[in-house]
C-alpha cells in the first residue's frame, strides 16, 4: 500500500499515542499549506542539497500555527501568540544559516503581532512567513481580525464588519520585504513555487495564503475553494482586472540587502581593524 | 492501471481531492470509515493521468495514488 508522500516528514505517533491524523477539522486550508510547505521544503532538500536540520519551523499560536506542534519532524517552535517573529529572529541571529519557515494566521500576524510583522520586514531578516489567511480568528471561535473583509459576518459581526481589512502584502511590501506574493489554497502548485522562490530568497519573504475555515464560515471545503477562485485574479491579466476580486501573484521579488549580512560585515570590519 | 489508496484513519471526508481531480478518476464512494466520514474511492482509474494533485491538495496526508511505473519499480503487480 502506498502512502502519502509527505507522511516522511511528519510524527505520526509520540510518547502519548498517535497524533495524526492532526487536530484541524475537515477541509480546513491549514491542512493543505502544510502539504503545500512539505512539498517544497521536499523539493529543496532535494534540488539545493540543504540538510533537514538546517531546515526550522517557527509558529505563534491559532488554528495556523498548530501546524508546528507535535507533528513536524523538523526542528520546530510553538510559541507564543503574534511572537513567532521575535523567536524567529533569535534563532536566526544564534545561527544565520538555517532556513527559517514561520506559519502564521491572519490575527496572529497582523493584530497581535502586527508590529513584529512590520519590523520583521523593515529589517528585511532571512524568514519565510507563511500566512495563512482565513480573515478570521479561527481557533477562539470565529471573530473578527483586521484581515476581515468589509461586509462579512464573524462571530462578533453578526450584521457584517464595518471596518476595512488590512493588506497583508501591500503591508509587507512597504514595509521593505524582499520578495511577497499572495495565493489561495486552491492555487496548489502555485503556492508550493512561491513558498521555493521564498526559502531561497535572501531576506523576508512574505507569502500569504487566502484560506477556508469551513467550519467558522458553515460551509463546505469544496464550495469555499471554488469561490477562492472565482474571487481572486492574477496579477498578470492587467488588461482585465474586474473590480471587487482580488489580486494574487507575485507583488515583488527584489535582491537587497539581509540583516544578519550586514551585521556580519559590521563585525568583520571591527575586529580587522582591533587586529591590525 | 494507476491505483488510489485511502488510509481510512486519516481521511475526514472533506472530499477536496475529488473536486480537483482533471480526470474524474475518483469520487465520493457509499463507505464511511469509524468516525463517520465518506471516504472517496476509485471511480475510473484508467483515466487517471497520475498528475498527483489530489495529493498535493489533500489537507490530512490520507491519500496515495501509485502509478504502474512505482509499483513496477517497488515490484508489485501493475
Ligand atoms: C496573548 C494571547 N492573547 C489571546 C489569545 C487567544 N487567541 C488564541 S488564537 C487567537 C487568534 C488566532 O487567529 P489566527 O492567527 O487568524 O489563527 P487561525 O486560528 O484563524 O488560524 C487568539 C486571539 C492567546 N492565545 N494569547
Ligand atoms: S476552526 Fe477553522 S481554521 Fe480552525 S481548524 Fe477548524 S476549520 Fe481550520
Ligand atoms: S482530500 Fe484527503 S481527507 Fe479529504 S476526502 Fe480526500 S483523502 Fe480524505
Ligand atoms: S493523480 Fe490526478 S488524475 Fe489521478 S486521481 Fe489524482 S488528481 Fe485524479
Ligand atoms: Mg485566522
Amino acid at each position: 500500500m502506498k502512502r502519502h508522500p509527505m507522511l516522511k516528514y511528519l510524527k505520526e505517533k509520540g510518547p502519548a499515542g498517535p497524533r495524526m491524523p492532526t487536530i484541524m477539522c475537515p477541509g480546513c486550508g491549514a491542512g493543505q499549506v502544510l502539504n503545500y510547505t512539505l512539498h517544497a521544503v521536499d523539493d529543496i532538500l532535494r534540488e539545493d542539497g540543504i540538510k533537514k536540520e538546517e531546515v526550522v519551523f517557527i509558529s505563534g499560536v491559532g488554528c495556523s500555527s498548530r501546524l508546528t506542534s507535535h507533528y513536524l519532524e523538523f526542528d520546530s517552535g510553538w510559541t507564543i501568540h503574534g511572537r513567532a517573529l521575535p523567536i524567529a529572529t533569535g534563532a536566526l541571529l544564534a545561527n544565520p544559516s538555517l532556513k527559517i519557515i514561520v506559519f502564521t494566521g491572519d490575527g496572529d500576524a497582523m493584530a497581535i503581532g502586527g508590529n513584529h510583522f512590520i519590523h520583521t520586514c523593515r529589517r528585511n531578516l532571512n524568514v519565510t512567513i507563511l500566512c495563512i489567511n482565513n480573515g478570521l480568528y479561527g481557533m477562539t471561535g470565529g471573530q473578527v481580525a483586521p484581515t476581515t473583509p468589509a461586509g462579512i459576518a464573524t462571530t462578533t459581526t453578526p450584521y457584517g464588519n464595518i471596518e476595512e481589512a488590512f493588506d497583508i502584502c501591500k503591508m509587507a511590501e512597504t514595509a521593505g520585504a524582499s520578495y511577497v506574493a499572495r495565493w489561495t489554497t486552491a492555487h496548489p502548485r502555485q503556492t508550493i513555487k512561491s513558498i521555493k522562490q521564498g526559502v531561497r530568497k535572501r531576506g523576508s519573504a512574505v507569502i500569504e495564503i487566502l484560506s477556508q475555515c469551513p467550519v467558522h464560515k458553515k460551509a463546505s471545503a469544496v464550495d469555499m475553494l471554488r469561490e477562492l477562485k472565482a474571487t481572486t485574479v492574477s496579477i498578470k491579466k492587467t488588461s482585465c482586472q474586474p473590480k471587487g476580486k482580488t489580486p494574487i501573484g507575485v507583488f515583488c521579488d527584489k535582491n537587497k540587502p539581509e540583516w544578519t549580512e550586514k551585521y556580519q560585515e559590521i563585525i568583520t570590519q571591527h575586529s580587522s581593524r582591533e587586529n591590525r | 492501471m494507476n491505483r488510489l489508496y485511502i488510509n481510512q484513519d486519516y481521511c475526514k471526508g472533506c472530499l477536496i481531492c475529488v473536486d480537483v481531480c482533471p480526470k474524474h478518476a475518483i469520487g465520493a464512494s457509499d463507505r464511511l470509515n469509524s468516525k463517520g466520514y465518506i471516504l472517496p474511492d476509485e471511480i475510473d482509474m484508467s483515466e487517471c493521468s497520475g498528475c498527483m494533485l489530489c495529493e498535493m491538495v489533500c489537507p490530512d496526508f490520507a491519500i496515495a495514488v501509485e502509478t504502474d511505473e512505482e509499483a513496477y519499480r517497488h515490484g508489485g503487480e501493475t
